[in-house]
Protein backbone atom coordinates (compact mmCIF):
# COMPACT_ATOMS: atom_id res chain seq x y z
CA UNK A 1 0.00 0.00 0.00
CA UNK A 2 1.48 3.68 -1.03
CA UNK A 3 1.87 6.36 1.60
CA UNK A 4 -1.17 8.04 0.42
CA UNK A 5 -3.67 4.98 0.24
CA UNK A 6 -2.33 4.32 4.12
CA UNK A 7 -3.08 7.60 5.15
CA UNK A 8 -6.48 7.92 3.76
CA UNK A 9 -7.37 4.53 5.39
CA UNK A 10 -5.85 6.57 8.90
CA UNK A 11 -8.10 9.58 8.20
CA UNK A 12 -11.45 7.21 8.86
CA UNK A 13 -10.08 6.05 12.13
CA UNK A 14 -9.11 9.32 12.90
CA UNK A 15 -12.20 10.95 12.52
CA UNK A 16 -14.42 8.22 14.65
CA UNK A 17 -12.36 8.88 17.55
CA UNK A 18 -13.81 10.90 20.72
CA UNK A 19 -10.94 12.38 22.56
CA UNK A 20 -8.18 14.77 21.61
CA UNK A 21 -6.01 12.36 24.04
CA UNK A 22 -6.91 9.58 21.42
CA UNK A 23 -6.99 11.49 18.77
CA UNK A 24 -3.19 12.14 19.34
CA UNK A 25 -1.75 8.94 20.00
CA UNK A 26 -3.59 7.55 16.86
CA UNK A 27 -1.55 10.31 15.18
CA UNK A 28 1.62 9.48 17.15
CA UNK A 29 1.40 5.55 16.02
CA UNK A 30 0.15 6.41 12.29
CA UNK A 31 3.23 8.88 12.44
CA UNK A 32 5.84 6.64 13.45
CA UNK A 33 4.77 3.75 10.94
CA UNK A 34 4.89 5.78 8.05
CA UNK A 35 8.20 7.05 8.52
CA UNK A 36 9.03 4.25 10.27
CA UNK A 37 10.71 5.26 13.64
CA UNK A 38 10.99 4.51 17.26
CA UNK A 39 9.07 7.30 18.75
CA UNK A 40 6.93 10.16 17.98
CA UNK A 41 5.42 13.59 20.09
CA UNK A 42 3.20 15.70 19.67
CA UNK A 43 3.12 19.23 20.88
CA UNK A 44 0.42 21.64 21.58
CA UNK A 45 1.17 24.76 21.74
CA UNK A 46 0.11 26.93 24.71
CA UNK A 47 -0.17 30.50 23.97
CA UNK A 48 -0.90 31.95 27.28
CA UNK A 49 1.76 30.15 29.19
CA UNK A 50 4.28 29.86 26.08
CA UNK A 51 5.10 26.13 26.68
CA UNK A 52 5.03 23.61 24.48
CA UNK A 53 3.21 20.72 25.79
CA UNK A 54 2.24 16.69 25.18
CA UNK A 55 -1.40 15.16 26.53
CA UNK A 56 0.43 11.75 25.37
CA UNK A 57 4.20 11.65 25.15
CA UNK A 58 5.12 7.82 23.78
CA UNK A 59 7.29 5.77 26.56
CA UNK A 60 8.57 9.18 27.96
CA UNK A 61 5.37 10.47 30.00
CA UNK A 62 3.96 13.86 29.54
CA UNK A 63 6.38 16.29 28.98
CA UNK A 64 6.06 20.44 29.03
CA UNK A 65 8.86 22.67 27.92
CA UNK A 66 9.33 26.44 27.05
CA UNK A 67 8.42 27.51 23.63
CA UNK A 68 12.17 28.08 23.25
CA UNK A 69 13.75 24.80 24.01
CA UNK A 70 15.29 22.53 22.24
CA UNK A 71 14.76 21.67 18.76
CA UNK A 72 11.28 21.89 18.76
CA UNK A 73 11.01 24.95 19.87
CA UNK A 74 13.65 26.36 17.39
CA UNK A 75 11.06 24.74 15.05
CA UNK A 76 8.37 26.51 16.60
CA UNK A 77 10.51 29.91 16.77
CA UNK A 78 11.12 30.05 12.73
CA UNK A 79 8.29 28.05 11.53
CA UNK A 80 10.59 25.53 9.67
CA UNK A 81 10.26 21.75 9.70
CA UNK A 82 13.74 20.58 10.72
CA UNK A 83 15.92 17.18 10.60
CA UNK A 84 18.45 16.76 12.23
CA UNK A 85 20.51 13.81 11.87
CA UNK A 86 23.53 14.92 14.35
CA UNK A 87 21.63 15.97 17.75
CA UNK A 88 24.33 16.13 20.42
CA UNK A 89 26.34 18.53 17.66
CA UNK A 90 23.32 20.39 17.57
CA UNK A 91 23.10 23.65 19.43
CA UNK A 92 19.48 23.86 19.59
CA UNK A 93 19.47 19.88 20.90
CA UNK A 94 19.00 18.87 24.74
CA UNK A 95 20.51 16.63 25.75
CA UNK A 96 19.24 16.59 29.21
CA UNK A 97 16.45 14.87 28.15
CA UNK A 98 18.18 11.65 26.74
CA UNK A 99 19.91 11.62 30.36
CA UNK A 100 16.58 11.72 32.69
CA UNK A 101 14.81 9.16 30.74
CA UNK A 102 17.79 6.86 29.58
CA UNK A 103 16.43 7.23 25.77
CA UNK A 104 19.63 7.81 23.24
CA UNK A 105 18.40 10.09 20.41
CA UNK A 106 19.98 9.17 17.29
CA UNK A 107 18.00 11.86 14.47
CA UNK A 108 15.35 14.11 14.77
CA UNK A 109 12.67 15.48 12.78
CA UNK A 110 9.88 17.96 13.18
CA UNK A 111 7.18 20.01 11.41
CA UNK A 112 4.43 22.24 12.28
CA UNK A 113 0.70 21.63 12.30
CA UNK A 114 -0.94 25.07 11.43
CA UNK A 115 -4.53 25.91 11.98
CA UNK A 116 -7.03 27.28 9.02
CA UNK A 117 -5.77 30.37 10.00
CA UNK A 118 -2.00 29.56 9.67
CA UNK A 119 -1.85 30.05 13.72
CA UNK A 120 1.04 26.95 14.76
CA UNK A 121 -1.19 24.60 16.96
CA UNK A 122 1.10 21.84 17.41
CA UNK A 123 4.56 20.51 16.40
CA UNK A 124 5.07 16.54 15.12
CA UNK A 125 8.27 15.40 16.50
CA UNK A 126 9.67 12.13 15.37
CA UNK A 127 12.91 10.22 16.53
CA UNK A 128 15.22 7.26 15.51
CA UNK A 129 14.55 6.48 12.10
CA UNK A 130 14.96 2.58 12.42
CA UNK A 131 17.26 2.48 9.20
CA UNK A 132 19.45 5.59 8.20
CA UNK A 133 19.04 9.37 8.66
CA UNK A 134 16.32 11.81 8.04
CA UNK A 135 15.67 12.73 4.43
CA UNK A 136 13.99 15.02 2.10
CA UNK A 137 11.34 12.68 0.88
CA UNK A 138 10.73 11.82 5.03
CA UNK A 139 10.05 15.50 5.31
CA UNK A 140 7.46 15.56 2.30
CA UNK A 141 5.40 12.95 3.80
CA UNK A 142 5.42 14.11 7.43
CA UNK A 143 4.05 17.60 6.66
CA UNK A 144 1.58 16.37 3.90
CA UNK A 145 0.83 14.11 6.81
CA UNK A 146 0.81 17.25 9.39
CA UNK A 147 -1.53 18.95 7.09
CA UNK A 148 -4.11 15.97 6.97
CA UNK A 149 -4.45 15.90 10.08
CA UNK A 150 -4.41 19.32 11.35
CA UNK A 151 -8.20 20.16 10.29
CA UNK A 152 -9.55 17.18 12.92
CA UNK A 153 -7.14 18.80 15.22
CA UNK A 154 -8.28 22.03 15.20
CA UNK A 155 -12.01 21.02 15.01
CA UNK A 156 -10.97 18.68 18.52
CA UNK A 157 -9.15 22.06 20.24
CA UNK A 158 -12.60 24.22 19.07
CA UNK A 159 -14.91 21.81 20.66
CA UNK A 160 -12.86 21.22 23.52
CA UNK A 161 -12.57 25.17 24.16
CA UNK A 162 -16.28 25.34 23.75
CA UNK A 163 -17.32 21.96 26.56
CA UNK A 164 -14.87 24.20 28.67
CA UNK A 165 -17.39 27.20 28.38
CA UNK B 1 -27.12 28.44 13.47
CA UNK B 2 -24.64 29.77 16.65
CA UNK B 3 -21.33 28.59 16.03
CA UNK B 4 -20.95 25.72 18.52
CA UNK B 5 -23.85 23.73 17.04
CA UNK B 6 -21.79 24.68 13.55
CA UNK B 7 -18.59 22.63 14.78
CA UNK B 8 -20.57 19.99 16.82
CA UNK B 9 -22.30 19.70 13.11
CA UNK B 10 -18.71 18.30 11.41
CA UNK B 11 -17.34 15.35 13.13
CA UNK B 12 -20.20 13.58 11.94
CA UNK B 13 -19.76 15.35 8.19
CA UNK B 14 -16.07 14.40 9.13
CA UNK B 15 -17.06 10.59 9.28
CA UNK B 16 -19.12 10.55 6.22
CA UNK B 17 -17.11 12.62 3.93
CA UNK B 18 -13.97 9.98 4.15
CA UNK B 19 -16.65 6.78 3.48
CA UNK B 20 -17.06 8.59 0.40
CA UNK B 21 -15.36 6.36 -2.07
CA UNK B 22 -15.10 9.36 -5.50
CA UNK B 23 -14.04 13.03 -5.63
CA UNK B 24 -17.42 13.60 -7.24
CA UNK B 25 -19.76 11.99 -4.38
CA UNK B 26 -17.28 13.75 -1.45
CA UNK B 27 -18.55 16.82 -3.14
CA UNK B 28 -21.69 17.05 -3.03
CA UNK B 29 -21.43 15.98 0.29
CA UNK B 30 -19.19 19.01 1.12
CA UNK B 31 -21.59 21.25 -1.16
CA UNK B 32 -25.28 20.02 1.02
CA UNK B 33 -23.10 20.15 4.42
CA UNK B 34 -21.81 23.85 3.74
CA UNK B 35 -25.28 25.09 2.41
CA UNK B 36 -26.66 23.30 5.68
CA UNK B 37 -24.21 24.78 8.02
CA UNK B 38 -23.99 28.34 6.72
CA UNK B 39 -27.43 28.69 5.83
CA UNK B 40 -27.20 29.35 1.97
CA UNK B 41 -29.33 28.20 -0.73
CA UNK B 42 -26.54 26.93 -2.95
CA UNK B 43 -22.50 26.07 -2.75
CA UNK B 44 -20.51 24.86 -5.10
CA UNK B 45 -17.16 23.52 -4.59
CA UNK B 46 -14.42 24.31 -7.30
CA UNK B 47 -11.83 22.55 -8.25
CA UNK B 48 -8.92 24.04 -9.69
CA UNK B 49 -7.08 22.40 -13.17
CA UNK B 50 -3.83 24.44 -13.74
CA UNK B 51 -3.07 22.69 -16.86
CA UNK B 52 -6.27 23.85 -18.74
CA UNK B 53 -6.50 27.42 -16.23
CA UNK B 54 -9.82 26.31 -15.37
CA UNK B 55 -12.22 25.49 -12.11
CA UNK B 56 -14.65 22.41 -12.79
CA UNK B 57 -17.42 21.88 -10.24
CA UNK B 58 -20.13 18.57 -10.29
CA UNK B 59 -23.91 19.65 -10.05
CA UNK B 60 -25.49 17.85 -6.92
CA UNK B 61 -26.71 15.04 -9.68
CA UNK B 62 -22.76 13.89 -9.38
CA UNK B 63 -22.71 13.72 -13.17
CA UNK B 64 -22.65 17.08 -14.92
CA UNK B 65 -19.19 19.10 -14.60
CA UNK B 66 -19.43 23.02 -15.36
CA UNK B 67 -16.12 24.44 -15.93
CA UNK B 68 -14.92 27.93 -16.05
CA UNK B 69 -12.32 30.42 -16.70
CA UNK B 70 -9.74 30.84 -13.55
CA UNK B 71 -9.71 34.06 -14.47
CA UNK B 72 -13.66 34.60 -14.37
CA UNK B 73 -15.80 35.70 -11.91
CA UNK B 74 -15.76 36.18 -7.86
CA UNK B 75 -14.60 32.58 -7.51
CA UNK B 76 -11.39 33.24 -9.96
CA UNK B 77 -11.02 36.68 -8.42
CA UNK B 78 -10.58 34.20 -5.15
CA UNK B 79 -7.99 32.32 -6.59
CA UNK B 80 -6.02 35.08 -7.88
CA UNK B 81 -6.38 36.94 -4.33
CA UNK B 82 -6.07 33.93 -2.40
CA UNK B 83 -8.31 35.67 0.12
CA UNK B 84 -11.94 35.14 1.06
CA UNK B 85 -14.31 37.69 -0.71
CA UNK B 86 -17.95 38.53 0.57
CA UNK B 87 -20.32 40.13 -2.45
CA UNK B 88 -23.54 41.50 -0.77
CA UNK B 89 -24.38 43.22 -3.89
CA UNK B 90 -23.21 41.19 -6.87
CA UNK B 91 -24.37 43.54 -9.51
CA UNK B 92 -22.71 46.23 -8.36
CA UNK B 93 -19.54 44.67 -7.99
CA UNK B 94 -17.20 44.61 -11.14
CA UNK B 95 -15.79 40.63 -10.40
CA UNK B 96 -18.88 39.11 -10.63
CA UNK B 97 -19.82 37.31 -13.74
CA UNK B 98 -23.35 37.53 -14.95
CA UNK B 99 -23.11 36.01 -17.60
CA UNK B 100 -24.02 32.39 -15.89
CA UNK B 101 -27.31 34.16 -14.03
CA UNK B 102 -28.12 34.78 -17.64
CA UNK B 103 -27.56 31.27 -18.56
CA UNK B 104 -29.05 30.17 -15.68
CA UNK B 105 -32.09 31.96 -14.60
CA UNK B 106 -30.64 32.04 -11.28
CA UNK B 107 -30.44 35.38 -9.65
CA UNK B 108 -27.82 35.56 -7.63
CA UNK B 109 -28.24 37.72 -4.23
CA UNK B 110 -24.92 37.53 -2.30
CA UNK B 111 -21.47 35.43 -2.84
CA UNK B 112 -19.36 34.51 -0.39
CA UNK B 113 -16.14 32.33 -0.93
CA UNK B 114 -12.98 30.72 0.49
CA UNK B 115 -9.43 30.02 -1.13
CA UNK B 116 -9.16 25.91 -0.57
CA UNK B 117 -5.17 25.25 0.12
CA UNK B 118 -3.16 22.05 -0.29
CA UNK B 119 -0.34 21.09 1.82
CA UNK B 120 1.75 22.55 0.53
CA UNK B 121 -0.07 25.95 0.53
CA UNK B 122 -1.06 26.33 -3.52
CA UNK B 123 -4.71 27.09 -4.13
CA UNK B 124 -6.45 24.24 -5.05
CA UNK B 125 -9.95 24.65 -5.10
CA UNK B 126 -12.36 27.60 -4.21
CA UNK B 127 -15.79 27.24 -1.93
CA UNK B 128 -18.34 29.02 -3.20
CA UNK B 129 -21.93 30.08 -1.07
CA UNK B 130 -24.53 32.03 -2.95
CA UNK B 131 -27.73 33.24 -1.40
CA UNK B 132 -28.07 33.50 2.15
CA UNK B 133 -31.09 35.22 3.52
CA UNK B 134 -29.21 38.25 4.85
CA UNK B 135 -26.54 38.22 3.13
CA UNK B 136 -23.34 37.15 4.92
CA UNK B 137 -20.66 38.42 7.27
CA UNK B 138 -17.82 37.99 8.69
CA UNK B 139 -18.50 35.05 11.18
CA UNK B 140 -19.76 33.36 8.14
CA UNK B 141 -16.01 34.35 6.54
CA UNK B 142 -14.20 32.88 9.72
CA UNK B 143 -16.53 29.65 9.67
CA UNK B 144 -15.43 29.08 6.07
CA UNK B 145 -11.71 29.67 6.37
CA UNK B 146 -11.75 26.72 9.01
CA UNK B 147 -14.33 24.33 6.70
CA UNK B 148 -12.42 25.09 3.93
CA UNK B 149 -9.08 23.90 5.38
CA UNK B 150 -10.76 21.53 7.36
CA UNK B 151 -11.97 19.52 4.02
CA UNK B 152 -8.76 21.01 1.87
CA UNK B 153 -6.98 16.89 3.44
CA UNK B 154 -9.83 15.28 2.22
CA UNK B 155 -9.26 17.18 -1.29
CA UNK B 156 -5.96 16.54 -1.76
CA UNK B 157 -5.80 13.33 -1.13
CA UNK B 158 -8.73 12.33 -3.37
CA UNK B 159 -6.85 13.97 -5.76
CA UNK B 160 -3.25 12.28 -5.33
CA UNK B 161 -4.99 8.95 -5.35
CA UNK B 162 -7.25 9.97 -8.66
CA UNK B 163 -10.86 9.34 -8.70
CA UNK B 164 -11.68 6.12 -10.48
CA UNK B 165 -15.19 6.37 -10.55
CA UNK B 166 -14.88 9.26 -12.54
Amino acid sequence: MNKFAEIAKFGKELVETQEIENALDLIAIEAKKLLKCERCSIFLIDYESQMLWTKHSDGIGRIAISTDAGIVGHTFKTRAPQIVNNPYDNQFFMPNIDKKSGFTTKNIITTLIFDSNREVIGIIQLLNKLEGDFEEDDLKVLNFFANYVSGTLELALIQEKNTQL
Amino acid sequence: MDDSSRYAKLTEFGKKLLNKPSLSEGLVLISDTAKDLLCAQRCSIYIYDKSHNQLWTVLSDEIQKIQISAAEGVVGHTLKEKKPIISNDPYSDPTFFKEIDHQTGYVTKNIATAPVFNSSRKTIGVLQLLNKEDGFNDEDTKFMIFFAHYISSYLELASLLGDNNE
